[in-house]
Parts: C-alpha cells; structure tokens; sequence
C-alpha cells in the first residue's frame, strides 16, 4: 500500500526554459531534473533569479511571454479522482499540451494547485457594484472586488459540478480547515477586510479547494510575519497528510524548509546543484554552494560575539555570459583551475538518495 | 434616561461596519460636492420627465396641431382688466390678425375671453409608457369646455403644435441617444480595449491601428458619410438606431485605448496570475478579474462623453443627416429654428437651446464630481 501512495507524480526530465530578449538567450531553467512524489514535500531552494518560480510555472505551463521551454518533459501522472488509488489514468507531458487548452486548464487549480508568494495581491480584490474594497487597495491598484467566498466558489464551480449553496458549504468548510476564525462571516470578506495571514490562508483554501494532488508553494510565506508562518506551515502539513498531496515547497529560508521537505533540491543559476534527503543535506552538505548557504544562516550561541556572519563571495553571473565549466566556479572556494572553469560537473552519487554535481567529487 | 435609550441600539450596528466600503466614501466625497449633486438630481429629473413621462408633463399630445400656427407664447395672467386678483393664473383668448401687406401673421389677446389653467386636467388621451392609458396633463385649460382656448407656454411652430410639447417628446429621443450610444460604446470600447491589452501582439496591433484610423477621419464629414449611408426609404425608427450605432462605432476608439492601458497594467498583478494557475480560461481573467478594476475609470469617462453623444446628434439631425421630420429630437427642433426667418419671426424656438445647454452642463458637473469622488483619497 506504502508504495503506491507515494509513486512519482511529477518527473522533471531535462528541463530548459529559454528567456529571449534583446540582449540574448538568457536560461532560466538549464537542464532540471527532479522528481515529486505523492504525498511528499520537495523543497526547492536557492537565491533569487535561479529558476526556482520558473520550474514551478513550467510545470503549469505558464512560462511568461518571451520565455520557452526548449528541451525536457514534464511527465505528470494522472490519476483521476474518482479512479483507484493506485490506477495511473494517463501520462502527459505538461510541457506538450497546449498552454491554453482545456487539459492544461483542468489541470491547473484542478490537479496541480499553486500559492504564490504575495498574499496581498493574488487576491482578486474584484469588485461588482455595490460591494466595496479596501481604502489602500483602492488607491494604488485600481482594483477589483471579487468576495472571498465566491473566489473559492468559482473555483470549485470550474472543477466540478456543485450547486451555488453547496459550493458556499465548502468554502465555509475550507475557510475552517485552514483555520480562519468565525468562516462564516469572513466567507463574505473582500481582501481588503483580511489580514495578510489570512488572505495567504484563503490562498490556500483556493488553492486545496479542489484537493489537487499536488501543491506548488512559491515562498508562501515569505510576507508573513513568524508566527502565522509557523501556523500556515502547520496548515499545509496537517492537509499534506489528510490529502496525499504532494507539495512541491519553493524558498530561500533554509529554516522553513528544514521543517517542512523530506527532500531537497538546491539551485544555482537554472541547475540542480545538490540533491538529496534533507537531513544528509543539512548535516552533510556536499557542494561548496549548499556549504556556503548553510554558513550564512545566523546561528544561536554557536558563535562567538562579534563574529561576522559567512556570506557568498563574489556576485551573481551575469545571465547572458554565464561562466564556461561548473556555473558556480567564479565564487567557489574550493575552485580548482584548469578543471573547474573547463568540464561542465556531471551528477555523482555521493551516499544513499543523496547526490551533487560538482567536480570535487568526481 | 431618554439619551441612552437612543443610543444603544445604534451603538452595535456601528460596530458592524468594520471599515468604510470604498462606495460609502465615494458617495460621501460625492455627496459634499454640491454641484456635482446639482447635476445629478438635474440629470435624473430630465431623464425622468424627457423619457419616462413627457407625455404627462405637457398639455398636448406631440401631433395636437391648432390654428395657431407659430403663436408667440400665451402670457400667464394673475389680474385682469378689472385689476382683480386671481389666484389660479389664466389666459386670454387669442385672435389672430394678418397684416396685407407684409402677409405677417400677428395674435392679439382677447381679453374678452378668460380661460383658467388648471393642473391635473383631463386632455389628450395618451399611453403612459407605452401601456398605461391615461389622458391626464399635468397643467393645460379645459379643452372639452373650451375647444377654442390654447395655453402655449413657448409658443408654437408652423403647424401649430405646442413648442413646449415638442421639447419634452425631442428629449425622449435625444437623451436616450446619449444614453443608448454610451452604452454601445462602452460595450464595444471596454470589450476591444481588454483583448487589446491583455492578449498583445497582433491583436493588439490590428485593434490599435483600427483605432487611430477611425480617430484621423474628420468627426462630421465621417458622421456624414455614414448617415448618408442609411437607405432614405427605411423607418424613422430604423434611423434612429444606425445613427446610434454609428456614433458608437465612431467613438468606441478613445475608451478602448484608456481600458487598453488600464488592462496593461492590471494583467501584471498577481491575482491574474493566480487565476490562470487556478484553471481560469483567458475569457473570465479578462471579463472577471480585470473588466471590474477599470470599472471606475469607465465611468468617469462615459459619463462625460455622453453630452459629445448627445450634441453629436443634434449636430447630425441640424444637418439634416440624421433623425428626421416625423420624429422629434432637440436636433430636428433646432433644425426647425435654424433660418434666419425663423429667427425673426418665431424667436421662441430657440427655446430648445437652452435645455441642451443645461443637459450638458449638468453631464460634466455630474463626470467633475463622479471623478473626484472615485477617487476619494484625492486631496480635492
């Protein structure tokens, strides 16, 4: 039984998303290849502007305008809900489908739900007449007022057929189970009458209304102050585990993903860098960048007073002349000349469900 | 004791209302603008008496013609010969004289002859709306007791027919044009304007370049290229509605481009992105999510292109382009007074002028205040 309940759900084969723009072919995904599995939580971390988003909208099929995916595929396994729980429906290849077609869209919200990192606005604040929104909304986005229940009835409308009054029960019901106090009343809220942790929870009451099987967080909680992050974070484990949900968790804090994944990947400049279980990650890091981004991590009494906190050297490459060799050659400390800035690193397993790519290993 | 019973049962529905919603503001910036307010209550009395209820208001029916043809206005008496005061105002008889020689028609008051106004008389038969019978005038002299007695508050026109009566049936189609128009061009405009942006490329080009090609044409020869267009055998009706599709067709241009850059920036937020990986197709993000954040823009907007519409119209059926004789618009009524001779001799025509000036005028009053009060945080 164990097995078929965490079997690969999303594979990412070779991906590559191209960004062309005038100055040139910049990579955003170069070569990304990872697999989620139902029911776990991969964690995907690295700086910013290093196709962490990029995957995840790829995945959706959501690339933005002048970017493409031109190599890999995405194998999704589809099982469909009403199917057994082992019974594999369908293959597709997400990166195949047409991004605007009827698949992809029951697809997305659907199969594979996706909260986004500002709880402000992905909130359609929508407005109709003679309902209102929120005094700073109203000034700086000339927005919309959508009520919050009905943002998640709609959703719910889109994916199967339910009646308006039992579509309204759900969403009561996911306000509930996302632990917004008196769901009742704050299912007829626009945006504006939330808190930012609650617009974030209502987020994810959309995104896990139609108990997708997986789940893409792209930094949810990174505008959310500490503590309603420890609660969403709750959330979304007490749902994983109800669900069988795959989460697919996208950060830059190295804490939260700690808590949160059992695997990891790590990221640099487009490139998987280092996988593995997250705890040989953390004890026993391997690549010179997953040393260097757990040294930066300001540490409780370890340190001596006065202490400076470690940091990377050097800058982010610049996207259209990327360094010849292993990416992050340029800043390494461990940088070996002749070899480094010369042979592209191929994966090498270094222990069990944990490999790296990088030269010193090889 | 009396004090505190007021108070408590106000004090929780205050409560209730956590924070002010962004209409009760507009509506209370609205409302402190005292001539936007002026307009509006003008605006909504003309629409109510021009559209819903002319029939009503005047003492004739349209096409009541007398042989008082172009009568100088009836003057409104309070004291007659005698130096008696009446409280119900009444007028004179009136007799009308020819002068041989200039063939000029004069009218002289029969003071012999009294007819007291009266309000709520029973008159011309007519149907309130379109179904309602009813032959109730809201002022008017006893026509079954005196067949003979006229009362024309603004005169009356070459075939004798109550000046006044035709300004109120002229507003009908006048401002419904306005109105009917607007909303065709907010239709066509906001529809255009949110493909334009939110798709781009080539759509976008097509419906911009269409766009600037419709706005290099000269407004009045285009107008009259297309009215002349309309087949002259069609009904009055027919015409009307091609003119107000023409004149939204002609300016649907501008309001596509405002939505255009409103959509530009609005299909940038995260909320769009939010619906599309929550499964929305392109048509919801468009007419859902986006359409209602430029809603107040679009208002703004519309409400004071409407007075371009309606004067669009005029200037159109003045020409002679556009609605015509047997109906009744502020157009075909100024058309009437548009000669010199009539000018001369039937001044009181003119009397349409100023009801079209006060239309406008109270359309921009209401758009000054509507775009003050939408955006309630300005500091104005």
């Amino acid at each position: 039984m164990s097995k078929p309940l965490h079997d690969p759900l999303i594979e990412v084969k070779d991906l590559r998303v191209e960004f062309d723009v005038r100055a040139g072919i910049v990579k955003a995904v170069d070569g990304l290849t990872l697999t989620i599995h139902r029911g776990k939580t991969l964690g995907v971390i690295g700086e910013s502007g290093c196709g962490k988003s990029m995957t995840a909208r790829a995945i959706l099929n959501m690339i933005p305008k002048p970017g493409k995916i031109t190599n890999g595929e995405i194998i999704y396994h589809r099982r469909m809900k009403n199917s057994l729980e082992s019974q594999v429906d369908d293959i597709i290849d997400l990166t195949k489908v047409d991004p605007d077609g009827k698949v992809i869209r029951q697809i997305r919200g659907g199969e594979i739900g996706m909260i986004f990192q500002e709880p402000m606005s992905s909130l359609t604040p929508v407005y109709t007449a003679g309902v209102h929104i929120n005094e700073a909304v109203s000034l700086h986005h000339l927005v919309p007022l959508q009520k919050v229940g009905d943002q998640i009835g709609e959703q719910v409308q889109a994916h199967r057929k339910v009646t308006k009054e039992e579509s309204r029960v759900i969403a009561i019901d996911m306000l509930r189970r996302v632990g917004i106090p008196k769901p009742e009343e704050r299912v007829d809220n626009y945006p504006h009458q939330l808190s930012g942790g609650q617009r974030q929870r209502v987020m994810i009451a959309v995104a896990l209304s139609c108990e997708p099987a997986m789940l893409i967080a792209d930094e949810p909680t990174t505008a959310l102050d500490v503590s309603i992050e420890a609660q969403i974070l709750d959330i979304m484990r007490d749902l994983q585990q109800s669900a069988n949900m795959a989460i697919m968790f996208i950060t830059h804090n190295l804490g939260v993903i700690a808590s949160m994944a059992e695997e990891i990947v790590v990221m640099y400049m487009g490139k998987a860098v280092e996988q593995g279980k997250v705890l040989e990650i953390f004890q026993n890091p391997k690549h010179p960048y997953t040393q260097a981004l757990l040294r930066s991590i300001p540490k409780l009494g370890k340190k001596k007073t006065g202490e400076r906190l470690a940091s990377i050297t050097g800058m982010v490459p610049d996207p259209f002349n990327l360094p010849t060799g292993c990416v992050f050659h340029p800043r390494c400390p461990m940088f070996m000349a002749g070899k480094c800035d010369k042979i592209a690193p191929q994966w090498k397993k270094v222990g069990e469900d944990h490999s790296v790519s990088c030269l010193l290993y090889e | 004791m009396t004090v505190v019973e007021q108070t408590t049962p106000a004090a929780p529905a205050k409560q209730k209302q956590v924070s002010q919603s962004y209409w009760a503001l507009v509506w209370w910036k609205f409302k402190r603008n005292r001539i936007a307010v002026l307009g509006g209550i003008l605006l909504l009395s003309f629409y109510f008496g021009f559209v819903f209820i002319p029939e009503f208001l005047s003492p004739y029916e349209l096409n009541h013609t007398s042989d008082f043809v172009e009568a100088p206005p009836t003057k409104l008496h309070f004291i007659d010969t005698e130096g008696k005061f009446h409280l119900q105002p009444f007028v004179y008889g009136m007799e009308r004289k020819l002068d041989f020689k200039t063939r000029a028609r004069t009218y002289v008051e029969d003071t012999t002859r009294m007819y007291p106004i009266s309000l709520f008389i029973h008159g011309d038969e007519y149907k309130l709306l379109g179904f309602i019978p009813s032959d109730l005038h809201l002022y008017g002299v006893d026509q079954k007791a005196n067949p003979e007695a006229i009362v024309l508050i603004m005169g009356a026109d070459a075939l004798g027919r109550d000046w006044f009566t035709r300004i109120l049936y002229g507003g009908r189609l006048s401002l419904m044009i306005g109105l009917i128009g607007q909303v065709m061009t907010i239709i066509f405009g906001m529809t255009l304007g949110v493909m334009s942006g939110y798709y781009g490329g080539m759509i976008d080009q097509v419906i911009q370049r269409t766009t600037e090609f419709l706005n290099a044409f000269p407004d009045i020869p285009l107008f009259m290229a297309l009215a002349a267009a309309i087949p002259t055998f069609w009904s009055p009706i027919a015409v009307y509605f091609m003119l107000t599709i023409i004149l939204s067709f002609v300016r649907w241009g501008g309001l596509a481009r405002q939505v255009r850059g409103l959509i530009l920036s609005l299909r940038e937020r995260e909320y769009v992105l939010a619906a599309k990986s929550a499964g929305a197709s392109d048509a919801r993000i468009m007419f859902r999510h986006l359409l209602p954040g430029t809603m107040s823009h679009v208002i703004v907007i519309a409400t004071l292109a409407i007075p371009g519409m309606i004067l669009s119209e005029t200037a159109l059926s003045w020409l002679g382009l556009g609605l015509r004789a047997p109906l009744t618009s502020w157009g075909v009524l100024l058309q009437d007074a548009a000669t010199v001779r009539a000018i001369h001799t039937t001044p009181w025509e003119l009397w349409t002028v100023p009801f079209i000036l006060v239309t406008i005028l109270a359309y921009n009053m209401l758009g000054d205040g509507l775009r003050d009060a939408l955006d309630p945080y300005g500091t104005r």
